[in-house]
């Protein structure tokens, strides 16, 4: 049962395109998964729309009949009928991702993302989302059974989506299709019992990361 | 659950929100794109074009600050319009969503191309135009969701007439009646017609299964 969901405020970000890719993916993906979110998503997309186009300048109401049609407008609308129309839609490719020894399918949002390999340090194991977003940075992150994140805390936003299994920290059990938004008013230690695979979206701020040497500390680069 | 389905809620979200457009303008709206969806109907584009380009324009001007990429994607739209209308599912929600879906995608693929160096297309991706996110997300729905769009296939190699029927019938929800009228043959035809296409799209789905 999903318990945790996009604030509103985070979904009419995500209706209005004004979000970077790595949110906007993670948002989808949770979508994919709840159906009470697709409800919201319907409704607030509906009302951006009519927004968007609202009636004042709906011309064609007006000018439906006079000829003061844009001779601009009339090419553009020559040359786009002049096409072929019948646009047919592929059959989306559904990928997947071995963990644990089972195969996961992944959300649609991921079908166009590449991302590099995993690689582990302990139980915790990693790929880097390839998005180009500077200081937005996305992985999908799989904790083996038994594995846990040390305690720590955040410098601008995290964003998780369980996209299998379970993990605990010291507020609650999250569990698939969760999508949980921490800041720094918080500080956690995720622990998974029987694994897990996420999402992760951290605005990783520099200051996170400065003076953390990789070989020194290997954990602190690992926490998103 | 309070909803038995999608549909219903989805019905009763748009009549409460339409304070913008009226009922008889969105109906144009509508009778316009299903037009151009079963005949390619370029005087109804036209009226299409007419009422989205101002405000995609502008949207356009607001993302991009540029008019050259204002037009961009007013063209861009409007071709996806043009070129996808046999696939807008009057079921599923207005036309105004359903354009403004299109729209926001491109721009969202535009703006990227601008800022990262990247060529991906994400945004068809995260904001499905045909709507796999409007399915219940169980298997059920899902199996159903691969039969449809193979159906679909099947449908788009009727010959054209027989195509005409189906996609009215079954993708833009006529009646008989409002088929006939449509098209403008008599609603013997549409039956005839009907008839025909539904025995070959039966015996195809019955050849690959």
């Amino acid at each position: 049962m999903i318990k945790h969901h996009p604030k509103h405020e985070l979904l009419t970000a995500f209706v209005a395109g004004e979000l970077p890719a790595a949110l906007n993916i993670a948002i989808s993906a949770h979508v994919e998964m709840c159906e009470q979110c697709q409800h919201a998503l319907a409704a607030l997309t509906e009302a951006k729309a009519e927004e968007v186009f609202s009636v004042e300048d709906f011309s064609v109401f007006e000018s439906l009949n006079s000829d003061l049609a844009d001779e601009l407008d009339e090419l553009m609308i020559a040359n786009i009928t002049s096409q072929k129309g019948e646009y047919t839609d592929e059959l989306v490719d559904v990928r997947s991702v071995d963990y644990a020894g089972k195969q996961v399918v992944l959300p649609r949002a991921l079908n166009s993302v590449d991302w590099a390999k995993f690689q582990g340090v302990g139980k915790l194991s990693r790929a880097r989302l390839d998005l180009d977003e500077g200081s937005v940075r996305s992985y999908l992150l799989q904790i083996a059974a038994g594995g846990s994140v040390p305690m720590h805390t955040h410098k601008g936003y995290e964003v998780t989506v369980l996209l299998d299994g379970t993990f605990e920290d010291e507020m609650c059990t999250y569990n698939k299709g969760d999508f949980i938004w921490l800041d720094e008013s918080f500080t956690h230690s995720p622990v998974s019992n029987n694994g897990c695979l996420c999402l992760t979206v951290a605005d990783d701020a520099p200051v996170f990361t400065e003076g953390l040497s990789k070989l020194l500390n290997p954990i602190g680069r690992f926490i998103y | 659950m309070l909803q038995t389905s999608n549909g219903t809620m989805n019905q009763s979200q748009v009549e409460n929100k339409r304070s913008m457009l009226t009922p008889e303008q969105s109906a144009e709206l509508k009778k316009w794109l299903i037009a151009v969806a079963l005949k390619r109907d370029k005087q109804a584009f036209a009226f299409l074009f007419k009422s989205f380009a101002p405000k995609i324009k502008s949207f356009g001007y607001k993302q991009f600050n540029s008019e050259a990429l204002a037009s961009d994607l007013l063209q861009e739209t409007m071709s996806l319009v043009w070129r996808k209308a046999h696939l807008y599912n009057a079921d599923k929600g207005a036309v105004t969503t359903w354009v403004y879906t299109i729209m926001r995608n491109l721009s969202f693929d535009m703006l990227r191309k601008m800022q990262t160096s990247k060529e991906d297309c994400l945004s068809d991706d995260i904001w499905p135009i045909v709507d796999a996110h409007a399915a219940d997300s169980d298997t059920e729905a899902f199996s159903d969701h691969l039969l449809k769009q193979q159906l679909a296939k099947y449908a788009d190699a009727l010959p054209e007439a027989q195509k005409q029927v189906v996609h009215g019938m079954y993708f833009n929800e006529l009646t008989q009646e409002e088929l006939a009228h449509q098209l403008n043959i008599p609603l013997g035809t549409v039956k005839s017609r009907l008839r025909l296409a539904l025995g070959k799209l039966k015996q195809q789905m019955e050849k690959n299964s």
